[in-house]
């Protein structure tokens, strides 16, 4: 049955109210105190390398904890919750899978890489990551739409992956990539089909440290949408530093908008990397030039090894940063990353309801 | 409610909004091979990192769009679009700004738009291949985010008038903003700027056509832009820069006026609207704007007055100087600028403390930057020897703080060596400490008897630049000399340089002499006459220690570090040897071309009718003094080639176009420099009278005697007054060709005659001699050979005069490229060349024309002129005259010849010793 659609539906009520995002899947999952062996599960237990840090085969082999993360974030408040797939690619999970060329006195290069998203393995695994992912969000966000009367969304999380296309591993050799466009965009189209299949609404590029890499998604996403004659609403989110460019291919804020605009997606913004203290600067800046709407998912704080969720940030300061954005007009979606739990989410929705969500500006 | 204007909004790392406050976009044109030879080239020669530079040129400079083209039948553009690309992606100050992916390959375009992270523009597509075509071209463009540039074609071809300017465009607008749906202020169209005053007359209203179509678009067509390639307006005026420029900015004006959002332009190449002078303006607005039926040819009439000029010069870049003193030294060694070199240095001294610290630090890895790059091809000679001036001049400055605290530095030198080795002498841990980090010491002269050091010079600052500490001894100098001050230096190679074939026999004797002192130190021996072949058969032999042959200064670098390297020393002269074995073999069992007997070879001589021919005959006798002769004249006579083979810049220059033929296009470009460069000093050298040149030419009687010439005193011919001696070749030749010897070319009996000269130019060895003073070896250099360049022009006028003076000629009959190439009748031999390569004649010829006294050119022990840009020969006029070479001269022949001579076998042996087919 072809995917519905819900453009429509989900812009009349970001014009009512600023939607609530998640929170962290990766530092939530820490929380559940998971051993190796859960990771494993009997399908993985001979895998050669650690997976405890692979969350998303969680989907596979702990569907019951991916499930409750997505529960206990949609109770708290949340409109849209991600999949589990920020690293379901056959590109990312070739760093779990493969044998490191390094280690043998090789390196990393196309070559390698046609391997990767040729190898039968890793096609199917990332494929069943997305598709198992993609259910998984959905079934837990249609029960509690059922039961709640609020209608909740399913996006499909699209990472950043391992590997640029914009900057060379060889400081000796600056023309030097790992892998090619069409590489990248072949293991994302991957992605985006299972990712569908499995049944969620929205396509999220996000934590976009290489705009060029987000572009071989972007094309992924198109070319699947061309091939099925259909069309899902998009967000893209960027990952900046505290210059306000994208980590690895140091685009800035609104040379970033200028590079995706054509895409009309449904919201662009900021996540990960900074705290919403940091972030700020950069939120109004896009908030200024964008014509889509505008998210923002920023980490709880900087990483503090000593606070429970490992980040800065509790939830009440959370809840004070995003609804001062709110004040201010800046968001139409609003969440965290990491470091922000159920509870987190649960402040910031809190916090953004008693505030109008920003007004697109016209034109563009 | 807010509002964003709607625009074309570009980016690369950093976002571009040609708004309506935006004036101009100027897209950079100059990294595309098509608009810029200068960036073909080095694309072509590999030379990426100066390409990416001329890039970065541009974003200073300022331009908002940077256009790549790779479209070169050379060059594999998808390929190189990529790899560029991604280079690009790698320097942040470039990476910033959008690019404009350009090609005529769909290909290209494609793999080019995979590269960019940021929105570009895709330059071009067309409705050339009909509507399916370009709508799925448009399609995949918009699905990577890009902006267009949409060419005014259709099926039938390129739009020139207005009317199929603005159909195609409207036809292409609607397609895309109604069918694919692309953003309108993403589709920049290009009308097509053609060519005007070409002189024909359909094309006098090409610009108003261009501007008209424009005005057009912008009123119809909401929201598309126009652009276009602003130089090909202009293009009947190449080489015509100040017209070109006052074009450009004069098209931008009105085409600007009527709407037009931007132009592929180069930026250096625009005239200030305001500032081209009226009566130009005036004349080059008439052409464009279609004004009057003779604005062609009045334009053409006042171009003529700017012809050649350079126009607007690109403004010097001093950011450099922002940088840390480091990299200040680094950039200016590596640029061989030397405006700031003292104040850097005085900063560095401040910096690291002690001098020493300053030149071992940033000022010997600055140089050790230009080593790399010179080894790698990637720097030529004469940027090399650029940067070692900056270096000497650094140096320079350093000097009276380094005696300073020589004294006390060294004593802990010392101290801290002896520390280090207990067994270390008194003598060897001073000798050690001076010599600090230098590579090696190495001794370098130009041998007893030769003058010539250019060469010599190159090799001695080409090794300095690589850490060696070079001394170099001049030339003229007795191996005695060179020996005595190897031992007081304890040099570590002595390399021995010589122009002249006399020269390879005292190299013979300075190897001989090393033996007998029992020397141990590599012996290098180069120059023009030396060879592989003759250093192993002739030098090598006479010496235990290492003899090297070394082909020219990049070759001296590596042969140096090999032998003074205590890895590599071993196997490395082992393998020299073993090389020298080989040809000694080869030359000693190798097949020996066939001779003839002397007698066989004059039975072999050319017939010349000299019964049917009627010598002409010269409008005076006797010797005429040319005593100061002007440079200027000198100057269209200069052959360049063997000017750039000075410089190791290898190729054949094209006096037309004023630019060296040759592979390596980066060499080409650095002769294009150098060749200015030189201008600059002729000019200087001219303008402050630093040189002089002074010949002498004459006239004889004279008939041939057998295998002499025999100059007679008077035209009753009854008395000798000398005699020219020559040799024969006595190679066997095929086919029955003769053997030749200069005097088959006069006459026997009759009134025939042949001619002398001796020219030379004076003053370049002081003005060397200065330069070297003020630490300027590229003056040096460029002096000296300049100085070359017009001992040889000035040959080459006499002999043009002479000829006309003979009367074979007439004054105007023959062009400047003619007489380079010796398009004429006659030839003018020299002496110790291959025709006759005995150097004893020389006093003869000196002699006969009073020569010593008349230019002041005298003859060394070695008969080599002094000063070194000296060049003398004898005159043949006979139609069939023609140069040659002696080669494996025999035994019967060299007996002969030392018995016309009244000299010693063994003498003419030793002058002769190089082409003997003999073991003498």
């Amino acid at each position: 049955m072809p995917q519905l659609d819900r453009t429509e539906e989900l812009k009349a009520a970001l014009a009512e109210r600023i939607l609530v995002l998640d929170g962290a899947m990766g530092t939530t999952i820490r929380t559940y105190g998971l051993t190796e062996a859960d990771a494993r599960g009997e399908r993985f237990k001979d895998s050669a390398k650690d997976l405890l840090n692979n969350g998303d085969i969680l989907s596979l082999t702990r569907p019951d904890v991916i499930a409750d993360i997505h529960r206990r974030f949609y109770e708290a408040g949340s409109d849209i919750c991600e999949t589990n797939t920020f690293s379901a690619t056959s590109i990312a999970q070739s760093e779990f899978f493969m044998e490191d060329p390094r280690e043998t006195g090789g390196r990393k290069d196309p070559e390698f890489f046609q391997q990767v998203i040729e190898n039968p393995f890793l096609v199917d695994l990332a494929r069943e990551m997305n598709l198992e992912s993609s259910r998984i969000c959905r079934e837990v966000a249609d029960r509690i739409s059922e039961e709640t009367g609020r209608p909740r969304y399913v996006a499909g999380a699209i990472g950043p992956l391992t590997v640029s296309l914009t900057n060379s591993p060889d400081a000796e050799d600056p023309a030097f990539r790992v892998v090619t466009f069409d590489q990248v965009l072949t293991a994302y189209k991957q992605q985006v089909e299972a990712l569908i299949d499995g049944g969620c609404d929205i396509l999220m590029i996000e934590t976009v440290f290489d705009s060029l890499n987000a572009k071989a998604a972007a094309v992924a996403v198109q070319e699947v949408f061309d091939e099925r004659e259909m069309r899902l609403p998009l967000i893209l989110s960027a990952a900046v530093g505290r210059g306000g460019e994208t980590m690895i291919s140091a685009q800035k804020v609104e040379a970033f908008w200028n590079a995706f605009a054509h895409l009309k997606p449904l919201a662009v913004g900021l996540n990960c990397s900074l705290g919403p203290d940091l972030m700020r600067p950069f939120l109004e800046e896009l908030s200024e030039c964008a014509t889509a709407h505008v998210s923002c998912y920023p980490n709880a704080g900087l990483p503090n090894p000593l606070a429970p969720t490992g980040f800065d940030l509790e939830p009440r300061h959370m809840e004070e940063f995003m609804e001062g954005f709110a004040r201010e007009g800046l968001l139409n979606l609003a969440g965290g990353c990491c470091g922000n739990t159920p509870e987190h989410i649960a402040a910031i929705a809190n916090g953004v309801a008693r505030h109008k969500p920003r007004v697109l500006p016209v034109g563009g | 409610m807010k509002t964003i204007q709607p625009a074309l909004r570009l980016s690369g790392t950093e976002a571009y909004n040609h708004t309506s406050d935006k004036r101009f976009l100027m897209i950079g044109e100059r990294a595309n091979v098509a608009g810029s030879p200068r960036f073909a080239k080095l694309v072509r020669a590999g030379d990426l990192e100066a390409a990416v530079e001329i890039v970065r040129q541009q974003v200073d400079n300022g331009a908002n769009v940077i256009d790549i083209c790779f479209d070169d039948g050379l060059i594999d553009g998808e390929q190189m679009m990529v790899h560029f690309l991604q280079l690009l992606q790698g320097e942040p100050d470039i990476a910033k700004v959008p690019f404009m992916v350009d090609s005529s390959k769909w290909e290209i375009l494609e793999a080019g738009l995979k590269c960019l992270q940021g929105k570009g523009i895709v330059n071009s597509i067309s409705l050339k291949e009909g509507d399916e075509l370009f709508k799925e071209r448009a399609r995949h463009i918009m699905r990577y985010g890009a902006a267009v540039v949409v060419m005014a074609f259709d099926e039938d071809g390129q739009a020139a008038t207005y009317e199929d300017k603005t159909r195609i465009c409207e036809r292409a607008y609607r397609i895309l903003v109604d069918e694919v749906g692309f953003n309108p202020h993403d589709i920049i169209f290009d009308p097509n700027i053609l060519t005007v005053a070409t002189g024909i007359e359909e094309h006098n209203n090409y610009a108003l056509d261009f501007i008209n179509a424009t005005r057009w678009i912008k009123e119809n067509l909401p929201g598309a832009m126009v652009s276009g390639g602003v130089s090909n307006i202009s293009f009947s005026f190449r080489g015509n820069n100040v017209v070109r420029e006052a074009m450009h900015s004069a098209f931008l004006y009105h085409a600007g006026k009527a709407g037009m959002d931007m132009g592929i332009v180069n930026a250096g190449m625009l005239e200030v609207y305001d500032e081209i002078p009226k009566d130009l303006l005036e004349r080059v607005e008439d052409v464009l704007l279609n004004k009057r039926e003779d604005a062609t040819e009045r334009l053409l009439e006042l171009a003529e007055r700017f012809k050649g000029k350079g126009g607007k010069k690109i403004e010097e870049d001093l950011s450099w100087r922002e940088d840390t003193v480091d990299k200040r030294l680094e950039h200016a060694l590596l640029k061989g600028i030397d405006k700031f070199i003292d104040e850097d240095t005085e900063a560095a001294l401040a910096k690291y403390g002690r001098p020493l610290k300053v030149i071992e630090g940033p000022l010997m890895d600055g140089m050790g930057v230009v080593g790399d790059l010179f080894g790698a091809g990637k720097m030529f000679l004469p940027q090399v020897v650029k940067s070692a001036r900056v270096m000497k001049k650094a140096v320079a400055w350093l000097t009276p703080f380094m005696e300073e605290e020589k004294a006390e530095n060294m004593a802990a030198d010392v101290a801290a060596l002896k520390a280090e080795d207990p067994g270390l002498t008194d003598e060897e841990a001073r000798r050690r400490a001076e010599r600090g980090r230098s590579a090696g010491r190495f001794l370098i002269a130009t041998v007893k008897g030769d003058v010539h050091d250019i060469g010599k010079n190159i090799v001695g600052v080409v090794l300095s630049c690589n850490g060696f500490e070079v001394t170099d001894m001049g030339v003229m100098v007795p191996c005695e000399k060179i020996l005595d001050k190897a031992a007081e230096i304890g040099a570590d190679v002595i390399g021995l340089s010589g122009l002249i074939t006399p020269s390879l026999d005292e190299m013979v004797h300075v190897a001989k002499e090393m033996e007998r002192r029992g020397m141990k130190v590599p012996l290098l021996v180069g120059g023009a006459t030396t060879s592989a072949a003759h250093t192993a058969i002739k030098i090598a032999e006479h010496y235990s220690g290492a003899v090297m042959h070394v082909l020219d200064a990049s070759r001296s670098v590596p042969v140096t570090t090999s032998l003074l390297s205590a890895e590599q020393n071993e196997g490395f002269v082992r393998e020299n040897r073993e090389k020298q074995e080989k040809i000694r073999r080869s030359f000693a069992g190798g097949a020996k071309r066939e001779t003839l007997t002397l007698e066989e070879a004059r039975a072999a001589a050319p017939k010349i009718d000299w019964a049917g021919y009627e010598p002409p005959v010269p409008s005076f006798t006797g010797a005429r003094v040319v005593d100061d002769q002007g440079l200027e004249e000198l100057v269209e006579y200069i052959d360049w080639s063997p000017f750039f083979h000075a410089w190791e810049l290898r190729g054949v220059w094209d006096r037309e176009k004023k630019e060296l033929r040759t592979k390596n296009a980066a060499g080409a470009e650095e002769a294009a420099k150098l060749y200015e460069e030189a201008l600059g000093w002729i000019e200087r050298i001219i303008s402050d009278g630093r040189m002089k040149a002074k010949g002498v030419y004459g006239f004889y009687p004279a008939n041939a005697d057998g295998d002499d010439i025999i100059v007679w005193a008077d035209d009753s011919r009854s008395e000798e007054a000398t005699r020219f001696h020559t040799l024969r070749q006595q190679v066997k030749k095929d086919g029955g060709k003769p053997n030749a010897a200069l005097s088959d070319w006069v006459a026997p009996v009759g009134r025939d005659f042949v001619g002398g000269f001796v020219v030379g130019i004076h003053g370049a060895d002081e003005y060397a001699a200065e330069l070297e003073a003020e630490h300027d070896p590229f003056g040096s250099i460029m002096v000296k050979a300049i100085a070359d360049r017009f001992a040889e022009a000035f040959a080459e006028l006499l002999h043009h005069r002479a000829r006309v003076e003979w009367g074979y000629e007439t004054e105007e009959e023959l062009t400047q490229a003619q007489l380079i190439h010796e398009n004429y009748r006659g030839i003018r031999p020299a002496p110790g060349y291959p025709a006759q390569p005995d150097h004893t004649e020389k006093p003869v010829l000196f002699e006969l024309l009073g020569a010593e006294s008349a230019t002041e050119v005298v003859l060394t022990e070695s008969c080599a002129m002094h000063p070194g840009a000296a060049v003398c020969g004898l005159y043949f006029s006979h139609p069939e005259s023609h140069y040659f070479a002696i080669s494996e001269l025999q035994k019967d022949q060299v007996e002969d010849y030392a018995r016309r001579k009244g000299m010693a076998v063994e003498d003419a042996e030793r002058w002769l010793g190089h082409w003997l087919g003999y073991q003498a």
